[in-house]
């Protein structure tokens, strides 16, 4: 899966195993560790619950952590026939988990077990929400699963397209404004929603019907690799938790590479990014996803120092006076064309990435339907960003590289 | 002072004063305004543009509040009736138009039937009797299906009398009934109030600019004048030569003979 | 006044277009179910899906009881403005309910940069919208109170109103230009209007509301009579101004400020039903003109609300489009028909 074909003459593990012996050691304890914190939350449980004998007894299972490196914002345990997945605060300031049971059919649940959703597994129908989740399934082969999307044009993968052209998959309208009536008719056996602040109210709606919702938080992670590692969290619903782990640790593994590659960089371009709407200047803040990638592909993103984690508003004389000799310039919002830029303001030329022809869109690769593919795969293959970025900041490191994503602007 | 004529005494004011207030800021129109209106009569209020004949009316209506003084209905100071009350008490013309154009004759004299309806409004047999009875002396049963928009004014005019008429109220107060009217239908409407005053005997009152008119017809005067209110009958006050200074002498004069001001020449 | 014989069967009318308009309702929607499923769900018999029972009494039939009291209730307060202020342009915003409406759920949904955290789950409870909204309306509706409490003249009220509502859509323009896409798209998707997703409980305070709106119009029917004359013979006929004010206001905050809260600010209905009304059927009397108007508001927004739904499309349009799409051009053709203004 891995499309690079040029090895280092050094060894990788001289490199990379510290990285991952660390990582190995730091999962060890986190399982141990985790595995205590268990058994002592389930002991002191069943202890409250002293006049339930039952459920002392299949309390004492032991639940297997499955360790989530990167991600932050939710956390897996296995039980055997049943799974339990916590989502931690899956919008900003939630201040809250949301705990969800996968089981399977007969599986027993302790009834102190409190939790907001109870899903069967494997699951057969799946109505997901943002394209990424449609990545994560085909990367499951799951995506058979899905039976509505809020927003079909979006999806730019080939298989599932197929499917929608056949029918397969029926239209439920945006995220804000699912449409209720199809989605009941739907009958999924769960809904793998978003929101930005709890509060959406055909979501309510479904969940009020029996259709359990579980909240995604992995949009709001900035990790490159936590984003992927949500996979994990998708492999669960279909018992595939192996499959996923195996994927993550390739992306996982392709990722470092690329990144201790890039650390052996001669030079640290600096980098530009976003683009104007009417006279505001909106680029991605210093913490945020698309402004880890560019340090990790080892290149000075001028606006790092900015903090947070979203899209920044700038007016454009910021920008200018900041970024007018920036190297390179990637993600320049919609724009397709050296011409369209020119088009929509004269200041952009001002630009030295303009002029020297090193500006780089994530927008052009579409499905056919004018989905872009960067939003659907690019969360789940970080380490294909990872690569993009570095031989377009590093050409000599990568040189055979063929970019997925970013493609010159023409 | 009683008044020895023997007839019921409706309404009377005294010691009114009346004007505007404002804040703390008191404009007096006139004061020491002591008149009585008895049973049948009809009595004009006569003087100058902007010498108070409006305020006067509100005044004694309730829809302003007095200065200082007291207005008695029956004996009772007005002040201590309810506005339900009230309402059976007396009955308003003013010169404003209603509102809703669209309204059907009969369905805006019925609605002088208000203060005596049930919660929701409806007519009982008493009440539609009344209405009926209001067509008749005011002469527009013929003219009670069309809409107010499709009258003239001297129509509109007896409409609004007769709604007031419905309103079954011992005094009637009109403010300028004929101002634009042409003469045949002032002369008309005039002549219907005294009708109305005699064969009801309902205290009405009304203020006018038709002072030969008022002088023809009225039982009483009340002229108002900048240095006070008299009140009298025609004739008390022509002898008293309350009508010569009213206005100013170099246009017309009063004719004590023909009772009327005439042009000088 | 007119004797309420001559107008029986306009009503009977009326009733039986709210009545076909409820089946309609109920009969389309995104998912095509057939009739006869429909009758089965409705008289307890066997269906071919459970999902389809499911939508039908959870999902249809609350939505149709929403749109009968968002549409006759705000039909009713739109009446109820226009004779107060004798003006037929207005409508059951005029104090400012529908501003200060927006400027809660603005706060809520758009502030969270001014609020911090304070905010968050507020939101998850789904009464969390309501609250705001309904705090929002009772706050600028006090002000437009205090700022017209030495006021004679109601005609002021209005200009208060007015003055009011463009304050508070300042500053929800503001909120707008700072805010994030998602959630300024939350806060548009609010302001189209929607009378889908409640649930029967909010069903049930919607209608407690509505009762004690529409309980205070019915008491004040003598009284809007009255007014036909103007506020000076009105008076002088017994009518205490200020209390007669004082329950207008109420009436029309309790049915205008609870369907907003509940189902956004929809548009137009309150302003046009009452002139539709008064074209099909010209009455002056209120005794005729308020169940005439409950009833023609009702059914406009069922009509409404099943053109929205877009039956078997999986899109639906907001209900604030469709509710002046339809609704301008019969006022216009009734008007020009016409060719006379009663009002």
């Amino acid at each position: 899966m891995s499309n690079q074909n040029f090895r280092p003459k050094v060894n990788k593990y001289v490199y990379v195993a510290p990285e991952i012996l660390n990582n190995l050691t730091f999962g060890l304890e986190m399982d141990l560790l985790q595995n205590i914190k268990f058994l002592l939350i389930l002991l002191l449980l069943s202890a409250c619950k002293s006049d339930n004998k039952e459920a002392e007894i299949t309390f004492t299972a032991e639940g297997i952590e499955i360790p989530v490196d990167y991600a932050s914002g939710f956390s897996l345990t296995d039980f055997g026939d049943f799974k339990l997945v916590v989502v931690k605060d899956p919008w900003p300031d939630a201040g809250r988990s949301f705990t969800y049971v996968l089981a399977e059919k007969g599986a027993e649940i302790p009834s102190s077990l409190k939790y907001d959703q109870k899903i069967t597994i494997p699951v057969k129908n799946m109505v997901v929400t943002s394209t990424t989740h449609v990545a994560s399934l085909e990367i499951l082969e799951e995506e058979e699963t899905l039976t509505g999307f809020p927003g079909l044009d979006y999806i730019s993968s080939q298989r599932t397209r197929q499917n929608i052209a056949e029918g397969k998959i029926r239209e439920l309208g945006q995220n804000e404004i699912l449409n209720t009536e199809v989605l009941l008719d739907l009958q999924p056996d769960v809904v793998i929603g978003f929101s930005i602040d709890g509060g959406n109210k055909s979501l309510n709606m479904v969940q009020k019907s029996g259709i359990p919702v579980v909240l995604n938080g992995d949009w709001t992670e900035t990790s490159p690799l936590g984003k992927a590692e949500w996979i994990k969290f998708f492999g669960a619903f279909y018992n595939k938790i192996d499959e996923a782990s195996s994927f993550f640790e390739d992306v996982e593994q392709d990722y470092l590479e690329a990144k201790t590659l890039a650390g052996l960089a001669k030079n640290r371009p600096t980098v530009l990014s976003g683009a104007m709407y009417k006279d505001q200047w909106y680029l991605p803040a210093g913490e945020s996803w698309q402004a880890r990638f560019i340090r990790d592909a080892h290149a000075d993103y001028l606006f790092s120092n900015t903090g947070g984690s979203g899209s920044l508003s700038l007016s454009m004389e910021n920008v200018l006076a900041e970024a007018q000799d920036a190297d390179f310039w990637v993600g320049p919002a919609q724009f397709h064309s050296y011409n369209e830029l020119q088009q929509a303001s004269p200041h952009y030329q001002k630009f030295s990435a303009f002029q020297e022809r090193n500006v780089f869109t994530f927008s052009s690769e579409k499905g056919e339907t004018g989905g872009v593919i960067f939003y659907e795969l690019g969360p789940v293959r970080p380490d294909l960003v990872l690569k993009d970025l570095v031989s377009i900041f590093h050409p000599y490191l990568l040189p055979d590289h063929q970019t997925t994503f970013y493609k010159p602007l023409e | 002072m009683v008044k020895d004529q023997g007839s019921h005494i409706v309404l009377e004011t005294r010691n009114l004063k009346i004007g505007y207030r404002k804040k703390h800021q008191e404009t007096v129109i006139a004061s020491g305004i002591n008149i009585d209106v008895r049973k049948g009569e009809l009595v004009a209020v006569i003087g100058v543009n902007g010498v108070g004949k409006s305020t006067f009316l509100r005044t004694l209506s309730g829809i302003q509040p007095a200065l200082a003084g007291e207005v008695l209905i029956n004996g009772e100071n007005r002040n201590l009736f309810s506005s339900e009350k009230l309402a059976t008490l007396i009955s308003l013309v003013l010169t404003e138009q209603p509102l809703s154009k669209n309204l059907g004759v009969a369905e805006l004299v019925a609605l002088g039937r208000q203060p005596y309806t049930n919660w929701i409004g409806s007519l009982s047999a008493e009440d539609r009797r009344k209405v009926t009875k209001a067509l008749q002396l005011v002469n527009i049963e013929n003219i009670q299906h069309k809409k107010c928009y499709e009258l003239s004014d001297g129509q509109l005019q007896k409409v609004l009398i007769a709604r007031a008429l419905a309103q079954d109220t011992p005094i009637m107060i009109l403010d300028e009934p004929t101002s634009h009217l042409d003469m045949y239908h002032k002369a008309q409407v005039l002549k219907l109030l005294k009708q109305l005053s005699v064969q009801t005997g309902k205290a009405i009152l009304f203020a006018t600019h038709e002072i030969n008119l008022a002088l023809e017809l009225c039982d009483r005067i009340i002229l108002m004048k900048p240095e006070g209110v008299l009140e009298g009958s025609p004739e008390e006050l022509i002898q008293k030569g309350a009508f010569q200074t009213i206005f100013p002498s170099d246009l017309i004069f009063f004719d004590s003979s023909t009772r009327s001001f005439r042009i000088k020449t | 006044m007119q004797k309420a014989r001559t107008y029986k069967p306009a009503l009977f009318l009326l009733l039986l277009l709210v009545l076909a308009a409820l089946v309609l309702n109920i009969s389309l929607g995104s998912v095509s179910i057939p009739l006869d499923e429909i009758l089965a769900v409705l008289f307890n018999g066997q269906v071919s899906r459970e999902s389809w029972r499911y939508i039908i009494l959870e999902y249809r039939i609350p939505k149709a009881l929403t749109s009968i009291l968002a549409g006759s209730g705000l039909a009713v307060s739109g009446m109820l403005m226009q004779t107060m202020f004798r003006n037929p342009l207005a409508g059951p915003y005029v104090l400012g309910l529908s501003s200060g409406a927006s400027l809660g759920v603005a706060l809520v949904l758009m502030g969270a940069g001014l609020f911090g955290g304070l905010f968050s789950g507020f939101l998850l409870s789904g009464w969390g919208l309501v609250i705001a909204s309904s705090i929002g309306s009772l706050l600028v509706l006090l002000a437009v109170m205090l700022a017209s409490i030495r006021l004679k003249d109601t005609m002021a009220i209005l200009i208060i109103g007015l003055m009011f509502a463009s304050l508070s859509s300042a500053v929800v323009s503001v909120l707008a230009y700072f805010s994030p896409a998602a959630e300024l798209q939350q806060y548009i998707f609010w302001s189209f209007g929607s009378v889908g997703d409640l649930t029967w409980s909010e069903v049930g305070v919607l209608g407690f509301f509505w009762m004690m709106g529409t309980g205070l119009a019915i008491l004040s029917i003598k009284n809007l009579n009255s007014l036909l004359l103007g506020e000076q013979y009105a008076r002088s006929l017994g009518m205490n101004i200020n209390r007669n004010r004082a329950i207008l206001i109420i009436s029309t905050s309790f049915l205008a400020g609870s369907i907003t809260a509940f189902a956004g600010p929809i548009a137009f209905i309150g302003l046009a039903v009452p002139h539709l009304i008064r074209q099909v059927v010209p009455a002056n009397d209120h005794r005729i003109l308020l169940p005439a108007v409950i009833l023609g508001g009702a059914a406009l927004m069922l009509i409404c609300d099943t053109a929205a739904q877009m039956p078997g499309s999986e899109y639906t349009l907001p209900i604030n489009a469709i509710t002046s799409l339809v609704g301008a051009p019969v006022v216009i053709w009734l008007l020009v028909r016409k060719r006379k203004f009663l009002f």
